[in-house]
C-alpha cells in the first residue's frame, strides 16, 4: 500500500519533479555563482568550495526543497479526495487511518527522494571545489546541514498534508499549506512577546532548536513541541478522514 | 452464507441530508447469480444507496447486508467480494491504465497483482494498458473501471450508471460484458441507470426508484405486464360493458378512452385473459368489434410508474 501511494505521489510530475529539479538547478546556480565571484574578486572570495558552498547548498535546499515539500505534502493530502479516487481507494476495503499513516510514510519518502539529489550534488561541490583551509568542513557541520535540509522540509510535508486531508481542493490545500508556513508560523513568535517560555515551544523555535540553535528550549521539550506542532495538523487530518463520507 | 440468500439485503434504508430525504424506507432482497438493474430518474437516490451499501455513506436508519456482513459494521469482509464504480470511474490521470490498476492492486492484496492482466483482457484494453488514462476516451475509462472492479474477483458487481457517456456500439460491447459476468462468471451484478432501454436489456430484475422510495419492482415482464393500459376493446355498449368487466376478478381497471372504447388493466396480459373477457362481454349482449392486446414498453411502464398516476403493479413478491 506504502509502495502504491508512493507511486501516485512520485507520479505527479509537476510537484514532485518540481521540487527535484528546481532544488537540483539552485545548487547549480549557487556554485556556478561563486565560481563567477572568486573570479572576479579572488583576494576576497578565495574559496568556492567548502564553507561557502554549504552554506549556499544549506539555503537553496532548506528553502526551495521546503517550499516544494509543502506543495507535495499539501497534495497527497488533497488529491485523492479531490480527484475522486478516494472513494475507491477505500472500496478497497484497507482501515482509513492504516491507509493515511501508509501515506505519510509515503510522502516522507517522496520528500526525501526529492531532496537528495540536491544534497548530495550539493555535498560533492562542497568538497571537490577548490577552498582555502580555513573554509574546509568538518562532518559534524556537514550532518547539521543535511539534518536541517531534511527535517524542516518534512516537518511542513506533513503539516501540509494534514491541512490538505482537511480540503476537498488542490488548490486551497496547497495556499492554506504555504501561508501556515511563511505567515502563520512565523506569526506565532509574536507569543514570545507574552512569554517567552512559551514562544519558544512555538513550532519555528522549536524546529531551530532542534536543527542547531543554541538558543530557546531544552532540546528535549523543542523536540516535543515540533512532534506536537505535526501530531497536531496529522491528527486533524487523520480524524478528516477517518470520518468523511465519500 | 447459502447460495439461495440475497447478496444484498436492505431493510428500512433511509438516508437524509439535514431536511432532505435522499433514500425513503428501501426494503429489497437481491438474489445472487442475477442482473438487477435499479432505475431512477436523475436525483431519485440511486448513488445515494449505492454509498451507503458500499460504506462510503453512513445510513439515517436500516440496516444493509452485504454477502452476508453488515455494512458498516463488517465492511471490510463486505467489501473483499465486491467491485464497484460509482457514479464515475476516477482513476490518476497522469499513470498508466496499467499503473492505476497496480496502484489498487496494492492496496487490494498480493493475489491482485496477478489478475491484472486477465482483467485488462477481460475490457479489451491490454493494447491501451500502458497509455496514460488522461488520454482515454469515456467508454476506455468505463472499461478499465470495470477492470478495477475485477482486481477483487468480485462476487458482485455494483455499477452506476456505467453505459454514461459511451456510443451505440460501446453501449452493445458494454452490454454483452455485463452479460457474460452473470451468465458466464455466476457474478451478480447491481447496475443502476436512469437509461431504460438499457436495462431492460442487461437486467433480469428491475427495481424503479423515485424520489428515494422504491415504488416497484419485479422482472421486466411482469413490471410491463401490470400496466394500467393491457387490453384496449371496441364495443357498441360501453357502459353495460364496464359494468360487466368491472365484475371480472382479473381486471384491475377500466378506462374510457373514447366513446366506444375502453382500455382495461389486467393481472396479467396474455391469451386466456383476453379470451375470458371477450367471451364475458359476448355472452351479456354486448357487441366486440376489436379485442387488442397492448403491451407497454417498460419505458411506458416506468413513466407512469414515476408520475405516481397509478396504482402499484401486482408484481410485488421482488424478483427471484
Amino acid at each position: 500500500m506504502t509502495r502504491s501511494l508512493l507511486r501516485t505521489i512520485v507520479g505527479r510530475k509537476g510537484s514532485f519533479l518540481g521540487t527535484a529539479g528546481v532544488t537540483l538547478a539552485a545548487v547549480v546556480v549557487v556554485a556556478v555563482v561563486l565560481v563567477i565571484v572568486h573570479g572576479l574578486r579572488p583576494g576576497r572570495n578565495p574559496s568556492i568550495g567548502g564553507q561557502p558552498m554549504l552554506d549556499g547548498v544549506s539555503g537553496a535546499v532548506w528553502l526551495l526543497g521546503g517550499v516544494g515539500a509543502i506543495v507535495i505534502g499539501a497534495l497527497a493530502g488533497s488529491y485523492d479526495v479531490a480527484q475522486g479516487t478516494m472513494r475507491y481507494l477505500v472500496l478497497t476495503g484497507v482501515r482509513r487511518i492504516g491507509m493515511y499513516v501508509a501515506r505519510t510514510v509515503a510522502l516522507v519518502a517522496a520528500v526525501l527522494l526529492a531532496l537528495v539529489p540536491a544534497l548530495v550534488l550539493g555535498l560533492v561541490l562542497v568538497f571537490v571545489l577548490p577552498s582555502e583551509p580555513e573554509a574546509h568542513v568538518n562532518a559534524s557541520e556537514v550532518g547539521d546541514v543535511v539534518w536541517t535540509c531534511i527535517l524542516w522540509p518534512t516537518v511542513f510535508a506533513v503539516i501540509a498534508m494534514g491541512i490538505g486531508s482537511l480540503l476537498r481542493s488542490n488548490g486551497a490545500a496547497v495556499a492554506i499549506s504555504l501561508f501556515f508556513a511563511f505567515a502563520a508560523a512565523p506569526l506565532l513568535g509574536l507569543v514570545s512577546a507574552a512569554s517567552e517560555t512559551l514562544g519558544n515551544l512555538m513550532l519555528l523555535p522549536a524546529l531551530a532548536r532542534v536543527t542547531g540553535d543554541n538558543h530557546g528550549a531544552p532540546i528535549a521539550a523543542a523536540g516535543l513541541a515540533v512532534v506536537a506542532w505535526v501530531a497536531l495538523f496529522w491528527c486533524a487530518g487523520a480524524v478528516r478522514i477517518s470520518r468523511d463520507e465519500y | 452464507m447459502s447460495a439461495s440468500e440475497p447478496i444484498i439485503r436492505l431493510a428500512g434504508v433511509t438516508k437524509r441530508f439535514g431536511r432532505t430525504v435522499a433514500v425513503d424506507d428501501v426494503t429489497i432482497d437481491v438474489p445472487r447469480g442475477r442482473c438487477l438493474g435499479w432505475l431512477g430518474p436523475n436525483g431519485s437516490g440511486k448513488t445515494t444507496l449505492i454509498r451507503c451499501m458500499l460504506g462510503l455513506a453512513r445510513v439515517s436508519a436500516g440496516t444493509i447486508e452485504v454477502r452476508g456482513r453488515a455494512v458498516p459494521r463488517d465492511v471490510r469482509e463486505a467489501l473483499a467480494g465486491v467491485g464497484a464504480i460509482v457514479e464515475e470511474p476516477r482513476f490518476y490521470p497522469y499513470l498508466s491504465g496499467r499503473r492505476n490498476l497496480e496502484v489498487m492492486a496494492g492496496f487490494v492484496g498480493h493475489e491482485a497483482f496477478g489478475r491484472i492482466d486477465a482483467a485488462l483482457e477481460r475490457v479489451e484494453l491490454t493494447g491501451a494498458a500502458g497509455t496514460a488514462v488522461k488520454k482515454y476516451s469515456l467508454g476506455m475509462r468505463q472499461r478499465l473501471g470495470v477492470a478495477r472492479s475485477l482486481l477483487t474477483d468480485p462476487e458482485l458487481l455494483i455499477l452506476d450508471e456505467p453505459s454514461n457517456g459511451l456510443d451505440p456500439a460501446g453501449m452493445a460491447e458494454f452490454r454483452r460484458m455485463i452479460r457474460s459476468f452473470v451468465e458466464e462468471d455466476g457474478r451478480t451484478v447491481f447496475i443502476s441507470s436512469h437509461l431504460l432501454d438499457e436495462v431492460e436489456k442487461i437486467a433480469d430484475d428491475i427495481a424503479i426508484v423515485q424520489t428515494g422510495s422504491l415504488v416497484a419492482q419485479g422482472t421486466v415482464a411482469e413490471l410491463v405486464a401490470g400496466g394500467a393500459t393491457a387490453v384496449r376493446v371496441r364495443v357498441d355498449e360501453p357502459d353495460r360493458a364496464r359494468a360487466v368487466l368491472g365484475a371480472l376478478r382479473f381486471v384491475t381497471g377500466v378506462h374510457a378512452s373514447e366513446p366506444r372504447t375502453l382500455d382495461i388493466s389486467l393481472e396479467r396480459v396474455d391469451d386466456e385473459s383476453s379470451m375470458a373477457l371477450t367471451r364475458a362481454l359476448v355472452e351479456s349482449g354486448i357487441g366486440v368489434a376489436e379485442v387488442v392486446q397492448r403491451r407497454e414498453s417498460l419505458e411506458e411502464r416506468f413513466l407512469e410508474i414515476t408520475r405516481g398516476s397509478e396504482p402499484r403493479p401486482q408484481a410485488e413478491e421482488g424478483p427471484s
